[in-house]
């Protein structure tokens, strides 16, 4: 009983955080006035989990190496990692507004090395991917304790690089790699299944030899337990098949394939705001 | 000059030496895309099995986890042939190598028309085009298997990543044991007055020879080895050219965007002579002998003596 009002109280204090985040989101690609807020409103609530109550990490060493490593696969969803790392403590909020700015240490797509809290560059989809599997090979070679998360969006598993890293992730028992796949069933140019059919996502994984974890990736409460027991799973790499609205939380944008990689403008940005408040209870 | 014929090729120089290095460094990877008994690379992998990687065939994804390990610091070795590195991992190559200035040394083996027996798809005739292209690349091209050792360490000694470029077949051992090699380094092999003959790689030794017939014409060909592409020793080929007034810059490599099309740039600019390029010339090669191929396509000795005399005859004409 007091371990479930526990994670409750968790829960209730991510959501919370989730809301800010997409704050951060859609401001921030409103002041540059380009970006990708589609994709990093769907994957909000999962970043949300893993940068507030999964990653073992301190904002005040970013170096720290026993840390958990965190690549964000589908590096246009940037807008997304950039708001969890500010709202964590790597560096301030105001560095919000210099996305993708000259001189900015916000790169259109994220960079190792120009920003704190960037494990690896991102940005060419599955490449992340595959330097996720690098990274937890390391952490096996070395008997590193820290674990690998990797967040993919679902058209990146267009790319075949994502099966080579799949089929590589297997031989190497990469059990301290988690992915987490943001389902929100559309890509650039329109619904995902009609672009390239993936499905089923879940018996291809199978077959490559992972734990499959289906949720609602919008549902803390699951998406939390679901890292949990990923990170738990011993044997085998695990993939969280999150189940997202792309847009999630503003209402013009859910579900719209035209949202993908356009920043809203003034009256937009307000409309955003209120929705997010709205939200906010 | 007498040379010897080589005991190995030079991808076996390099694989050779890295298994030695394995014991003075214990902390260096090699991962491998299924090629590690055509690189040799599988020599460190027999012996150093928990440091070496097979992630099967699929060089993207291979050159990619490199990455990742390498994001630790770690000094990664990654095998494969030089069509499939620059070409099918081209991008994470740029992109989550050189970008992020990475050390990873890149062991590319089947340069050039070295692999003319297997036809065009395992012939590497751009990779320096587009190796050198990338900023913090640098790029290695050993002439013997006694540089391809003294580089490999060259490559490991340095930070950030590295293509070395190796052939297939064994050819002559040009170097002896005591020859020192440095990053922008180059050696001049033969002394001349009338030409400067730059080459890398296999096509050295075909320079030699060149020289050796030209001299028959009463030509004194000077030779270069630019075994470092990138850097390149500058200073050395400015000398030679201010003092010979002539250049052929010979490379198994397309001629177009080579090192040729590099020393142009670079004489143009300080010191414009007649100058002519031996390389192919837009257009690819096709299975064969090596003796053959590189004949018909311009890099034998025969013909880049030929070349050569038609460079010194245009400097007279000036």
């Amino acid at each position: 009983m007091e371990q479930q009002r526990t994670i409750q109280k968790r829960v209730r204090y991510l959501e919370e955080k989730a809301k800010e985040v997409r704050v951060e989101i859609v401001k921030m690609i409103h002041e540059a006035q380009s970006g990708h807020p589609g994709g990093s409103l769907s994957a909000a609530d999962i970043m949300t989990a893993l940068y507030f109550d999964i990653l073992r990490i301190d904002p005040n060493k970013p170096e720290w190496p026993d840390r958990d490593r965190f690549v964000l696969s589908k590096g246009h969803a940037c807008p997304v990692w950039y708001a969890c790392l500010a709202l964590k403590g790597f560096f301030p909020i105001e560095t919000l507004k210099t996305l993708r700015k000259f001189e900015s240490k916000l790169q259109g797509h994220p960079i190792a090395g120009k920003a704190e809290g960037i494990d690896a560059s991102v940005g060419s989809l599955g490449i992340g991917f595959s330097q996720a599997v690098g990274m937890a090979i390391e952490a096996k070679m070395t008997r590193s304790k820290y674990m690998v998360y990797t967040v993919l969006g679902d058209g990146e598993t267009n790319e075949g690089i994502v099966w080579e890293a799949a089929a590589s992730a297997h031989k190497y028992h990469l059990d301290n790699l988690v992915a987490v796949l943001d389902r929100n069933n559309l890509q650039n140019d329109g619904i995902a299944e009609q672009i390239m059919p993936m499905e089923p996502l879940d018996e291809k994984f199978k077959a490559f030899n992972w734990h499959v974890i289906q949720i609602n990736g919008h549902n803390m409460a699951d998406v939390v337990d679901a890292l949990m027991k990923a990170r738990d799973y011993s044997g085998k790499p695990v993939i969280i098949i999150a189940n997202t609205v792309k847009g999630k939380g503003v209402s013009y944008m859910e579900n719209v394939r035209g949202w993908h990689g356009k920043p809203p403008n003034d009256e937009q940005l307000a409309i955003a705001l209120e929705d997010l408040k709205g939200s906010l209870k | 000059m007498n040379l010897e014929k080589a005991s190995k090729p030079t991808r076996r120089g390099y694989s050779d030496r890295m298994l030695e290095y394995g014991s003075i460094d214990k902390d260096f990877t090699v991962f491998d895309a299924d090629i590690g008994y055509s690189t040799y690379a599988c020599l460190f992998g027999e012996a150093f099995p928990e440091r070496y990687f097979n992630m099967g065939i699929a060089e993207m994804n291979m050159v990619s986890a490199a990455a990742g390990m390498a994001n630790s610091g770690r000094t990664v070795v990654v095998s494969s042939y030089g069509v499939f590195l620059t070409m099918r991992a081209v991008e994470p190559v740029r992109s989550f190598i050189c970008y992020p200035n990475l050390n990873v040394k890149l062991l590319s083996s089947h340069g050039g028309l070295t692999a003319a027996i297997d036809g065009v798809t395992h012939q590497a005739t751009e990779d320096i085009a587009i190796m050198t292209t990338f900023p913090n690349m640098k790029v290695l091209c050993p002439s013997d298997p006694k540089a391809a050792e003294k580089l490999f360490d060259v490559s490991m000694q340095t930070p950030g990543p590295f293509f070395t470029r190796l052939m297939r077949d064994p050819l002559f051992d040009v170097y002896g044991d005591d020859e020192e090699f440095v990053l922008g380094g180059s050696k001049t092999l033969r002394k001349g007055s009338d030409i400067t003959i730059a080459a890398y790689g296999d096509i050295v030794f075909q320079a030699l020879e060149a020289a050796e017939s030209l001299a028959a014409q009463g030509i004194d060909a000077e030779v270069l080895d630019l075994y470092s592409l990138k850097p390149y020793d500058k200073e050395a080929v400015l000398a030679s050219v201010k003092k010979t007034g002539a250049m052929l810059v010979a490379e198994n490599h397309q001629a177009k965007n080579g090192m040729g099309y590099e020393i142009a740039h670079l004489l143009l600019k300080h010191c414009p002579v007649p100058f002519d390029n031996a390389g192919l010339e837009d257009t690819f090669a096709e299975s064969g002998d090596y003796p053959s191929i590189i004949h018909k396509y311009g890099l034998s000795a025969e013909k880049l003596a030929g070349r050569a005399a038609a460079v010194v005859q245009m400097k007279k004409e000036n």
